[in-house]
């Protein structure tokens, strides 16, 4: 087993044994990175990454910091000084960035090493890893190519799953974290809507948007929230609340309540997952964990889809009316400013794109406005208010991350069936509300993994790392990856 | 006429802050093109707005001058439209809740006092700046992001002098509170004129035109005048009105017709999701509006009152905000106000105007100035001495009473030496006397430039006077 195949905990272990030099770790995570088939990567750094570990190799490896000479990758929407950022989008084909996104910045401060930029569903906006402009990203458990991996911050799932590095960022404004870190079975964070600064963070919804990541432990999760939370001045919305010690895991099961929401549950037919969540809740409850059933409400449920749908679509056209073809970006030509913007427009953004500003267009016009989008929010209001009222009588909501492991490429449809309407878009309420909330690897089935997601009061990440490390004891896979998975039929 | 005309003004006052009211970028109005700017005033993806704290504070001095109620709690909202002056494809602005409304100014016409209505003021940025040339286009983002005030009248005015005396009135407020230049002429402050006509005693409004383009306060009253005109023509001759905008051409003097308005444009406003409420609270409010500089009105009052002014040097010195508190630093050290301030009105601001200097480029210090008052009001020196030292004072910056050693200047204000000198003039030529007496006054002026040569210069003025008058009355 290669060392790189390890938690960050454990390299940096390895690290500070001199097992490994961090310029032998960062040549085999670009190995691993070059090698990849499931198109994870818009770019890979290899002549920076390398100059940096050799760099570091100089140096007396930090005992007090995890991040040492740790390898990450990152999605292609964070802002990077002097590296092209594209968000997977043609309107921004060539554009290079002055400055670093600021969890960028913090990351490097640590002396992680950034070894590439991850492709994503074309500026964030999707959830099935297909819509960027390199095409599919692959699932890595599935060498056929024939299984999704999700997105929208599909590279970055992969690169993890695939233990190319040990940890990867992303951006969750529905689930776009958490759940394609079901389908690739990893731990998928998003901590509270204000913990971690978004400076620099290309914007599809605003006050949906979260930094998150995946890592392959919930104590890893830990280490980054120690690195990446904090006040930003350059972010207002950042928060001033004080950084705790996340990896002071000092919460146990025992005596912790866990909300199952009922109609979540209901809606999931597949026996498989339903049969490996409920032996879970069996071991939860052995462990001293308390397990309450509530009902939500059916109506608000079915409600987060559209109401999420029509309040990211309408700050999305707003958020990228920047990209006009005047200030970076190709140019596509024309004789005035409005054929300059409609040239760049027209053959910038692809039809899905098109279809979300269609919407959103729609629902703020003045004569939509109040029974859409307003609408929308007071939706997003009650549904809010629901989820903290289940929230103040149990420390924890739990439920399967989604309904199914990763579906076919030409399967994953919009379909409005109850399946879909509640359990596969639910993840957004903590979108909708900055909960934070975690997926970790809870089974497989047919050698593809899914997960179990866990919610919890905003700014309470401490206690809910803490619970969700006594859970992965539970389910056995911690620091799951192609590499650590044995095959079932093997 | 049968028509009055109902008149609602929209001003915006750019900000003087050290940075834009989103960005940490500085502002300098000398500076390179594109050389103010950060990252967020190009939109760059993943730059978020930051609420410049002081703006906030002179938009509260504002709202505070112009009797505003003002809103403890501060929103956001977007503004999107697709331009090429506005680098995001929206506007930052505050359309929900402005900072501050319900207000009112007071102007004066004819002695009457009048209380215009203020609806609402807000704060937003401004655009880039756009400089058109034949097949390509020019634009500088130093000026994207600086902060505005959008002041929104009550459509309460009728004339065009109305409107112009709440301009001024505006002009007065931001340039006395240091909340801006308030320049029309430079853009620094802006006014969009709504006008519309109706029968006298209807209720309910006419077709409004819209004047843009105003680069004057004097172009507001001219544009309004003759928009009234041109729209009473309209009505006599049984036309409509049609919903447009114009601008004014100065040549002219007339309006002209830029853009018929089509339905107004939905710039699907909603709020800014990357600035959260700010609650503000009292103390911050009240601590803004205490720091606020003095107003028009409380220095008018205190120049007559306390430096006991004559009005009409009162309102001098106060036409210029810089010139009235260049008048107060030098009342810190002399105490003869009234002298002061002639000397400033007549003589410093004589030498800027034909220097075409403006206040902040004088460089004597006040103190000076002060110097060369005491001198001349203790007669140590007379007035044509006190010219010299005048300008040596603006070329060296130096003690007046040093210049004043150093030339040599004295007054003579010894009694038999000036009678001596006088009564030898008198006695060389006895016509002088009969002259005198028979009502020629010049005689008096005769003696005294006589006097003046024989001293050279140096005789003090008001003695010198009061002997001949003695000795031609003897």
């Amino acid at each position: 087993m290669s060392i790189l195949d390890l938690t960050i905990k454990e390299i940096h272990e390895a690290l500070v044994n001199k097992e490994i030099k961090v310029s032998d770790l960062v040549k085999e995570s670009l190995e691993r990175a070059k090698n990849n088939k499931d198109n994870a990567f818009e770019i890979i750094l290899e002549e920076e990454a390398l100059k940096k570990a050799y760099e570091l190799d100089k140096l007396e490896v930090e005992k007090d910091n995890y991040l040492f000479g740790i390898p990450f990758a990152l999605k292609d929407n964070f802002s990077t000084k002097d590296i092209e950022t594209t968000a997977s989008s043609n309107i921004l084909n060539g554009y290079i960035p002055l400055f670093n996104a600021t969890v960028v910045n913090k990351l490097l401060d640590k002396k992680a090493i950034l070894i590439g930029k991850t492709t994503l569903d074309e500026l964030a906006m999707g959830g099935t890893g297909t819509s960027g402009h390199k095409g599919i990203t692959f699932n890595p458990y599935d060498k056929t190519h024939t299984h999704l991996i999700g997105g929208s911050s599909s590279g970055s799932a992969v690169s993890v799953s695939d233990a190319i590095t040990p940890f990867s960022i992303g951006s969750d404004t529905g689930d776009s974290v958490r759940k394609p870190a079901s389908n690739a079975g990893l731990v998928g964070f998003k901590p509270t809507w204000g913990r971690i600064s978004r400076f620099g963070l290309f914007p599809f919804a605003p006050s949906l948007d979260h930094v998150a990541y995946f890592t392959r432990s919930s104590f890893d999760a830990a280490i980054l929230l120690n690195t990446l939370a904090g006040r930003d001045e350059h972010d207002s919305t950042s928060s001033f609340k004080e950084v705790e010690d996340y990896t002071h895991f000092d919460e146990k099961i025992k005596g912790k309540t866990f909300a199952l929401i009922k109609e979540i549950n209901e809606s999931i037919k597949d026996e498989v997952l339903t049969n490996k969540f409920n032996e879970l809740i069996n071991k939860i409850k052995e462990k001293g964990g308390i397990i309450k059933e509530v009902n939500f409400d059916t109506k608000l449920l079915n409600a987060i889809y559209p109401s999420y749908i029509v309040i990211s679509s309408s700050e999305a056209t707003s958020n990228n009316a920047n990209l006009d073809g005047i200030k970076f970006g190709p140019n596509y030509g024309g004789n005035t400013y409005q054929e300059v913007m409609f040239n760049a427009r027209t053959n910038g953004f692809s039809n899905l794109i098109k279809r979300r500003f269609v919407i959103g267009s729609y629902s703020l016009m003045r004569e939509n406005q109040q029974e859409t989008f307003l609408r929308a929010q007071k939706v997003r209001r009650l549904i809010v208010n629901r989820l903290n009222e289940i929230l103040e009588e149990c420390d924890f909501v739990i439920a399967l991350a989604s309904p199914s492991v990763a579906p076919k490429i030409n399967e994953s449809s919009d379909k409005l069936s109850e399946t879909y309407l509640i359990a596969d878009n639910y993840l957004a309420m903590a979108n909708f509300g900055g909960e934070p909330s975690i997926t970790i690897p809870l089974g497989f089935k047919d050698d593809l993994p899914f997960g179990v997601n866990i919610t919890s009061k905003i700014f309470s990440e401490r206690k809910l790392l803490s619970v969700v490390s006594e859970i992965e004891e539970l389910t056995g896979l911690r620091n799951l990856s192609t590499k650590t998975y044995k095959r079932e039929d093997k | 006429m049968n028509f009055e005309a109902v008149i609602g003004l929209e001003i915006h006052v750019e900000m003087k802050t050290k940075s834009k009211m989103f960005s940490s970028a500085p502002i300098n109005f000398s500076d390179e093109p594109n050389t103010d700017t950060t990252y967020l005033d190009f939109a760059f993806p993943g730059t978020m707005p930051v609420v410049n704290k002081e703006a906030v504070r002179k938009a509260i001095q504002m709202c505070n001058a112009l009797h505003m109620e003002i809103d403890d709690e501060l929103w956001f909202d977007r503004k999107n439209y697709f331009y090429s002056d506005l680098p995001k494809g929206y506007q930052i602005t505050q359309q929900a809740r402005p900072i501050g409304k319900n207000g009112y100014l007071e102007i004066e016409i004819d002695g009457e006092k009048r209380k215009i209505g203020i609806e609402r003021l807000h704060m937003e940025e401004d655009t880039c700046k756009q400089t058109h040339f034949n097949d390509y286009t020019l634009l500088d983002y130093n000026r994207a992001g600086i902060p505005l005030i959008e002041i929104v009248s009550l459509p309460v005015m009728h004339t065009g002098l109305e409107a112009r005396k709440y301009v001024e009135k505006i002009r007065e407020f931001v340039t006395f509170s240091g909340v801006s230049d308030g320049k029309m002429e430079e853009g620094s402050l802006r006014c969009d004129v709504n006008i519309s006509l109706r029968p006298y005693g209807s209720e309910k409004f006419g077709t409004k035109v819209e004047i843009k383009n105003l680069n004057s306060i004097a172009n507001i009253e001219k544009a309004i005048d003759y928009e009234i005109l041109r729209q009473s023509r309209l009505l006599f001759k049984g036309e409509d009105i049609i919903q447009e905008t114009r601008r004014f051409d100065e040549a002219k003097k007339e309006t002209i017709l830029m853009r018929v308005k089509t339905d107004a444009v939905d710039y699907k406003y909603f709020t800014e999701p990357n600035i959260t409420p700010i609650k503000l609270s009292k103390e911050f409010i009240i601590d803004a509006i205490n720091s606020c500089p003095e107003l028009y009105d409380s220095k008018l009052n205190r120049f007559l009152n306390d430096y006991k002014l004559e009005r009409v040097d009162a309102e001098i010195l106060l036409n210029n905000v810089s010139l009235a508190d260049f008048f107060e630093e030098i009342c810190k050290y002399s105490k003869y106000y009234i002298s002061i301030s002639k000397f400033v009105i007549t003589d410093i601001l004589g030498y800027l105007n034909k220097s075409n200097l403006e206040i902040k480029d004088f460089n004597v210090e006040p103190k000076y100035i002060a110097e060369l008052i005491d001198l001349l009001q203790n007669k140590e020196v007379n007035s044509s001495q006190g010219k010299e030292i005048f300008n040596h004072l603006i070329k060296e910056n130096r003690s007046p009473i040093k210049i004043k050693e150093e030339l040599g200047f004295t007054v003579i204000s010894d009694d038999s030496v000036i009678r001596n000198i006088v009564t030898g003039i008198i006695n060389k030529d006895s016509s002088l006397v009969t002259s005198f007496k028979n009502g020629k006054t010049r005689v008096q002026g005769f003696i005294m430039g006589q006097v003046m040569k024989e001293l050279k210069g140096k005789a003090n003025p008001v003695l010198a006077n009061k002997i001949i008058l003695e000795e031609l009355n003897k």
